[in-house]
């Protein structure tokens, strides 16, 4: 085992004594997740910004007298003109096709009187508003008179009309103190986390492990230092072993990054997505979920590197080594993806007995607090078990003649 | 130490490997039925000219290959039985198998003597006498990407020598080195001898054989085709010199693969 030991020793210096391969294995990934996290929410928060910022361009035709107090104290902040019904709109319409214009109001002629000699069975007045679905400025401009300007002089003839609006109520909806959403905020949080997270963590574990495994195997191969080590009285097996474990350890560490990158810039791009309120997102864990997390990436982090250390024992050059691992990493990937799709419903225990798909499953669960302790044996158990049988046959092509010297 | 029994090893050749080669065999044979002995406080040459197998017998001697047919022992071991125990008591050279380009030859000196399972203060002392004899020490901490070819070559001596092995394999080992170094390695090769341990080389550089080696084992086509010492060589080929001795035997067991 001392064997084993020197080999791991040896690996890890050799990474971190070169700093081109940290910056390219840690640094770089690191602050491109958390970059582009912070591009998309800048982005969106751009968006938001400008839309709230743009001062809408609005044509009120022949209003009601007594409409500009109403515009006025609503709050609607807008660029208003007000004309006449004998101005002409086609202009105004052509511009909101163009987007230089947001919207155009028009009543009815004699809105006022109508409404006020309305009997029931009459004809109901109409105001008409012309928009344009397309353009952002335009819907928002329309939703916003609407629900500032329109509904409350409506409310306000309304109250005319009758005095108290009360009686036109039959029942109310929701309106007492009590919250009437029942929610676990946790499990909310980790449905949303729980349907991307097994996703990104498998690929990142299996991206990790694929380029460093292709060059601490095939390119010592190709080097001709690999030869080196097999002249030495060691074991195949501790060779293999040494390989394997200071590779998992790497990829573990480079994901541990891409996880801790994400989870500083998640925030950042929630609170845009779900508007500002952050109320909702909490992860958070209990010791033992940890450690169950803990025990299925390691677990699946020593699964992806025996499948890349395969390939890449059994490549002849770095360039095969790459063409044999990319289907690999599209299997991963659909892998991870699935959960995407599937959602939590009801699935057969032995399903967590997959290798990749079980663990993306049973992080999915973890996240909800689903996880029960047959599921993640078995998830643990599948993986463990594909590992070893992988493990079995490094040592065998290690021991081949014709894989390690093309003999 | 060293007894090859009947050594034949058949390299089984791909498709393109065939098409490369121009032939219709899907093998070939690189050792045909070789058998040699070689004993302790001897200094043995394999000489051969380009392609002979020569690298392909001292491969199957350090265990890298697997003998198709006859076996081999090494120092009472066998290479297929117990390759770990002939691993621990041979070092072997060849210019295929390098050191790793990121590290120093500090560095590798260390790994490998850790490997063979030796303690600190014991690699420190062979490093100081190893790096000492073949002037590593200048450049014991640059990467070895950063040396010269004959800088490698001497690092690759030393740190495959790091464990005191009893049987030393080198192939080809003055490769690349100009006349000083070739004939600091060769000085220390007989050193070597002289302390009681088996060295085989291999070369096809007729003076060198005739200066270092006290017998030579000449192979041709895979084949040993004779051996013995210089004299012995000369008498039986009926020639004045070891370049005479074997072209007649070149021209006599060169045959052309079919
Ligand atoms: N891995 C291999 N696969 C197929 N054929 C091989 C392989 N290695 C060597 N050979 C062939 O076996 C024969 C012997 O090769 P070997 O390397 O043993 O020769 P050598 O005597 O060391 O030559 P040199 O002086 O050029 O080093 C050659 O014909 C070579 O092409
Ligand atoms: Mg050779």
């Amino acid at each position: 085992m001392n064997g084993m030991k020197q080999i791991i020793k040896k690996e890890l210096n050799r990474v971190f004594t070169d700093k081109k391969l940290i910056v390219s294995l840690f640094i770089l990934p690191a602050v491109l997740v958390v970059g582009m996290y912070f591009f998309i929410g800048k982005m969106q928060t751009a968006m938001i910004d400008d839309i709230e910022n743009h001062i809408s361009s609005v044509y009120i035709q022949n209003e009601p007298e007594g409409f500009r107090d109403i515009v006025e104290i609503s709050g609607f902040s807008a660029n208003i003109q007000y004309m006449n019904e004998k101005e002409d709109v086609t202009e105004i319409k052509n511009g909101i096709l163009n987007g230089t214009t947001d919207l155009l109001v028009v009543f009815e002629d004699d809105f006022l009187n109508k409404v006020e000699n309305y009997n029931a069975g009459g004809n109901i007045p109409d105001v008409k508003t012309f928009y344009n679905p397309s353009e952002e400025y335009s819907g928002t401009a329309r939703n916003n008179f609407l629900t500032q300007v329109l509904g409350i002089y409506q409310q306000q003839l309304l109250i005319e009309r009758f005095g108290d609006l009360s009686q036109l109520t039959a029942f109310t909806i929701d309106a007492g103190p009590e919250e009437s959403e029942i929610v676990d905020n946790e499990k909310a949080t980790g449905k949303i986390a729980g349907t991307l997270l097994p996703y990104f963590i498998t690929l990142m574990l299996f991206s990790g492990a694929m380029s460093l495994g292709v060059d601490a195997i095939t390119g010592e191969k190709e080097r001709g230092t690999m030869a080196s080590m097999l002249l030495t009285p060691l074991k195949r097996k501790e060779i293999v072993l040494g390989k394997l474990f200071s590779l998992s350890i790497l990829s573990s560490l480079s994901a541990a990054i891409y996880a801790i990158a994400m989870i500083i810039s998640i925030p950042a791009l929630l609170k845009n997505l779900t508007g500002g309120d952050q109320e909702g997102f909490n992860l958070s864990f209990t010791p033992v979920q940890m450690i169950e997390l803990l025990a299925i990436m390691l677990s699946l982090v020593f699964l992806y590197v025996s499948i890349v250390s395969l390939a890449a024992v059994l490549a002849r050059t770095a360039k095969e080594a790459a063409t044999f691992v990319s289907p690999l990493m599209i299997i991963v990937m659909l892998a991870g993806m699935i959960t995407m799709f599937t959602g939590n419903g009801v699935r057969q225990l032995i399903t967590y007995a997959i290798p990749v798909y079980g663990s993306a499953i049973s992080i999915q669960d973890l996240l909800v607090g689903e996880l029960s302790l047959a599921k993640f044996g078995l998830t643990i158990g599948g993986t463990i078990a594909v590992a070893l049988i992988l493990v079995a046959l490094i040592v065998r092509a290690f021991n081949s003649e014709k894989v390690m010297f093309n003999a | 130490m060293i007894e090859i029994k009947n050594l034949t090893k058949v390299y089984k050749l791909s498709k393109k490997q065939m098409q490369e080669r121009k032939t219709k065999n899907n093998f070939k044979k690189a050792a045909d039925s070789v058998s040699l002995s070689a004993n302790k406080g001897e200094l043995y040459g394999l000489l051969g000219p380009n392609g002979a197998g020569k690298t392909t017998i001292l491969r199957c001697v350090a265990t890298l290959l697997q003998p198709t047919e006859g076996e081999i022992t090494v120092c009472g071991f066998d290479t297929v039985k117990e390759p770990e125990n002939v691993r621990k008591s041979i070092a072997f050279l060849t210019n295929e198998i390098k050191l790793d380009p990121q590290f120093s030859p500090k560095f590798m000196f260390h790994f490998f003597g850790k490997l063979h399972g030796m303690d600190d203060s014991t690699i420190n002392k062979r490093r100081e006498m190893l790096f000492g004899y073949f002037g590593i020490n200048d450049f014991q901490d640059k990467k070895i990407n950063e040396l010269s070819t004959g800088m490698k070559q001497k690092a690759s001596i030393a740190v495959s020598l790091v464990h005191d092995p009893e049987v030393i394999i080198f192939d080809e080992p003055t490769n690349g080195l100009d006349i000083v170094t070739a004939r600091s390695v060769t000085d220390y090769l007989k050193k070597m001898k002289e302390e009681g341990k088996l060295v085989i080389v291999s070369t096809h550089i007729m003076s060198e054989a005739e200066k270092l080696c006290d017998r030579i084992g000449i192979i041709i086509s895979g084949q040993k085709v004779a051996e013995g010492t210089l004299p012995e060589l000369l008498t039986q080929t009926g020639t004045n010199d070891l370049e005479d001795a074997f072209f007649e035997l070149y021209k006599e067991h060169n045959v052309e693969e079919a």
